[in-house]
């Protein structure tokens, strides 16, 4: 009886702990160093519960769009290629990595021999080409634009595929490793049709099981896998708990041993926590402010000067810029959880080249705006996504340049209005991020490129227009670190885009399992997980 | 009994018929409504990495391309049909979630209005009697606080307490009734309780305010003054005359309980019609969200017909007077 008061007051104070989000800035606790996975041994069977942060749409690879889909593709649906530890590209279901022929138009790669998918349909050569005809002819598919240098996909063997490109597309192997990259049974493609994601089977350590919407995702281990002996868990179930506080309880009651997805708040205050673990890896995207320049009638117009200071002069926009303090809004906004940011390319990738973040520079700002003749206080409406994170953001920024001579005005606004006002050409400014892709130019392409479909403030610019160019048709690898490194410096010098900060994909877990995975894409990786020997 | 007859069927023909006009009002509200929401549907669904050729492909698919008035006609028409439609995010039958969904907040519901009435009851009862005594002072404390906490909150604190420091509830999820009833229990209990509180606190007060009534008046003097002890006091005289206003209010607040399910199994990561909802709101799934309204609105619109004809039934004047 004696424990109860003492649970109660626990309680009550985890509970307002974590209720109010605190802003102090970091203790002494650092999760610099990135830690990708456990490796502890694991003992076969039972199942493992893993927390995702939103439910998934359609279990379709290619009609979806989220990002948490791919997260339960990654126990489901294998790919042709995936990305390492140390962001390499590695064969998956490729037998091996493509030959790149004919000036960079032609893609040939071999297929495992081995793999069968859960339905029974064996892995070959013109399953292949079916999963990517599919990508690039189902109506609505997202994959369609993706891929589109691929003209035609052709089963050359059994078990060999070539890609005939309209144009040089090194990229292209980055997208194969990711969601383009995805192979359905043509079995069930031929049977459930459009409606694949009511059925989905690929090859993967788990075959799909059953759906409750909103709630879980149950996969049960595929016997037909070809890698089946280092599989030990019976079963993965993934249920959606959008709440970052209930999913750290539930990770604390036992009833999740996973947890994706963690916020900074969450991370801090669970941290040392006994029979917890935390992985961690820095994500391959970005978060960023952008500036409304050109998109002045709609993202699907030609781009076209917006009559606004920020419009206008250049001067302007950099003022903005030299007033933010990244390392200050990490520490304020995000705990110091996450890493400030100020270019496309993530470090620490084959083609990231070191970057120095400028430092604020109110008085360079001030100087600025005199030079550009603007009246001060420049007024600019910040749209904000509904969200804690967002509006602390949002305050911080304007309090930052509000400094420099500028007023700020805040704008929340809920994502789908958010995103029909931004492609319409009806804002001034927006806080927004990019999932990111392993290969830099699916982070930059279509964001500035002048024709780019998500360019959103229309930034035209020939120089960052040719570069992007040279990056999607140069192989060699010193070659396209450079010519990212110099599109770094050209976008920033639009400063049409701020980089602000990056997100670290925080992972917590359940220390009774290990055997888990993080790649260099974030996602997790459940395939040689299981509960830890000698845990209950 | 002739005379009567016909009116009869007229009345019930008669709400039958206002029945289905709400219904159809309803569903005009319902798809309008949901149309009139800022923000293009196809977007929102297809993510800000789209293309328009993707666009359309959505727009034509769901149809969100045509006349308004036709993408109406033939939603009540499949509508009519059994057939909701398939949810445009998932890919999946909006009747398919919505009857896995149904039962979880049903039960949940009866659970909550099951602790309610005993735990209401009892306390207004104690509070009733003890008056004055520190025993009222405490029932009307925990009644205000059931009353002024919020749901969210209170969750969590249980589940921190009850499922974290002391495992002996689980902290979300469920399981049903007939693959396993003590882990049912397990899972529901907390929710229960926070979706409770606050219509137990209603009814606690409720109970005592009737009690304390129907103590000062002449029937319990009499039964007091013919020698009968204080528990047939209480429980034949005082509290058989207070529950008419008891039952009254939970009839009145069981549509709370199911607005306030929302809450509670978003907290407790219940599949249920208000997780279900929410989720359906918050991601344009057009589809879903006219099928849960739906629903709700003809399970209200039913359970008021019903009531209206076991009135009817019960007290011919008002069968009588509606026919006048």
């Amino acid at each position: 009886m004696r424990r109860i008061p003492a649970a109660l007051s626990v309680a009550a104070l985890l509970a307002i702990t974590t209720a109010c989000s605190s802003l102090s800035p970091p203790g002494k606790e650092t999760t610099a160093q990135a830690r990708l996975t456990d490796l502890r041994p694991v003992r076969d069977g039972g199942t493992v519960t893993i927390g995702l942060k939103s439910d998934p749409d359609m279990l379709d690879p290619s009609l979806t769009t989220t990002l948490v889909a791919r997260t339960v593709f990654t126990s489901m649906c294998e790919q042709l290629y995936d990305v390492d530890q140390n962001n390499k590209f590695v064969p998956q279901l490729a037998a091996s990595m493509p030959k790149i022929t004919d000036g960079g138009k032609t893609f040939t790669f071999d297929v495992r021999k081995d793999a069968t998918f859960s339905d029974g349909a064996r892995l070959d050569a013109r399953a292949v080409k079916t999963s990517l005809d599919r990508h690039l002819h189902l109506r609505g598919s997202g994959r369609a634009s993706e891929i589109d240098s691929v003209k035609k996909v052709t089963a050359v063997g059994p078990y060999t595929v070539r890609l005939s490109l309209s144009h040089p597309d090194v990229p292209l192997l980055g997208r194969l490793a990711n969601t383009a990259g995805l192979i359905m049974s043509p079995k069930a493609l031929k049977t459930y049709g459009a409606k694949f994601a009511t059925h989905p089977s690929c090859v993967g350590p788990f075959r799909y099981e059953k759906r409750v919407v909103g709630d879980r995702i149950e996969l049960a281990k595929d016997p037909l896998y070809y890698d089946a002996d280092k599989v030990h868990l019976d079963r993965v179930i993934y249920k959606t708990i959008t709440d970052g506080n209930i999913r750290m309880a539930n990770i604390r009651s036992g009833d999740v041993q996973i947890g994706d997805q963690m916020g900074p708040v969450e991370v801090r205050n669970s941290m040392g926590e006994k029979g917890l673990q935390l992985l961690n890896t820095p994500s391959l995207g970005y978060m960023a402010l952008t500036l409304n320049v050109g998109n002045a009638h709609g993202i699907d117009q030609k781009a076209s000067p917006v009559d606004s200071p920020f419009g206008r002069d250049v001067r302007v926009r950099e003022a903005f810029d030299l007033s933010l303090d990244r390392t200050l809004i990490n520490k304020l906004v995000f705990q110091g959880m996450y890493e400030p940011a100020c270019g496309p390319v993530p470090p620490g990738t084959p083609l990231s080249s070191p970057i120095t973040c400028p430092k604020r520079d109110v008085p360079k700002a001030k100087r600025l705006l005199k030079a550009a003749g603007v009246k001060t206080p420049v007024p600019l409406e910040l749209m904000i996504n509904t969200t804690p994170e967002d509006s602390r953001l949002g305050q911080v920024v304007q309090a930052m340049a509000a400094d420099a001579g500028f007023s700020v005005r805040l704008r929340p606004t809920e994502f789908a209005t958010g995103l029909t006002r931004t492609l319409a050409g009806d804002f001034e400014a927006r806080t927004g991020g990019w999932g990111g892709q392993p290969d830099p130019a699916g982070n930059i392409d279509s964001l500035v490129g002048t024709t780019g479909s998500n360019n959103q403030g229309k930034l035209s610019d020939p120089e960052i227009d040719r570069l992007i160019v040279e990056g999607r048709s140069t192989s060699d690898i010193a070659e396209r670190r450079e010519i990212y490194r110099r599109l770094t410096v050209a976008i920033n010098k639009q400063h049409g885009v701020i980089y602000l900060y990056r997100n670290i994909n925080y992972v917590s877990a359940s220390q009774d399992v290990s055997g888990l995975k993080l790649s260099g894409d974030g996602l997790i990786r459940v395939k040689e997980a299981g509960y830890t020997k000698g845990s209950r | 009994m002739k005379t009567l007859r016909p009116l009869l069927t007229s009345y019930v023909s008669r709400r039958i018929g206002m029945s289905l006009v709400t219904m159809v009002l309803v569903s005009i509200t319902v798809f309008f409504g949901v149309r009139a929401m800022p923000g293009d549907t196809a977007q929102a669904l297809a993510g800000e990495q789209t293309s328009p050729e993707v666009l359309a492909a959505i727009r034509s698919e769901y149809g969100l391309d045509d006349n308004i008035a036709v993408q109406y006609w033939r939603y009540v028409s499949n509508a009519a049909t059994g057939d909701f439609g398939t949810s445009a995010r998932t890919g999946l039958p909006v009747l398919d979630s919505i009857t896995q969904a149904l039962p979880i907040t049903l039960e949940l519901a009866a659970l909550s209005l099951l602790m309610a009435v005993v735990v209401g009851i009892g306390a207004g009862v104690m509070a009733a009697v003890r008056r004055g005594k520190p025993e009222e002072w405490l029932a009307n404390g925990i009644a205000l606080l059931g009353m002024s906490v919020p749901a969210f909150w209170l969750g969590i604190v249980l589940v921190l307490v009850f499922a974290i420091a002391m495992p002996v509830f689980a902290a979300s999820g469920f399981v049903p009734f007939s693959t396993d009833p003590l882990e049912n229990l397990r899972r529901l209990v907390l929710p229960a309780v926070v979706l409770g509180s606050g219509l137990a606190a209603v009814v606690m007060r409720q109970t005592r305010a009737a009690m304390i009534d129907a103590m000062s008046s002449d029937y319990v003097r009499t039964a007091r003054a013919k020698g009968l002890g204080p528990a047939a006091v209480i429980g034949r005289h005082g509290l058989r005359n207070s529950l008419v206003t008891v039952i009254t209010v939970l009839g009145l607040q069981l549509g709370h309980l199911i607005s306030g399910a929302v809450v509670t199994e978003q907290v407790f990561v219940l599949p249920g019609f208000g997780k279900l909802t929410i989720d359906a709101v918050f991601t344009r799934d057009y589809a879903m969200v006219q099928g849960v309204v739906l629903f709700t609105s003809a399970a209200y619109i039913l359970i008021n017909l019903l009531v209206d004809f076991l009135y009817s039934v019960v007290d011919p004047r008002i069968r009588l007077g509606g026919s006048r």
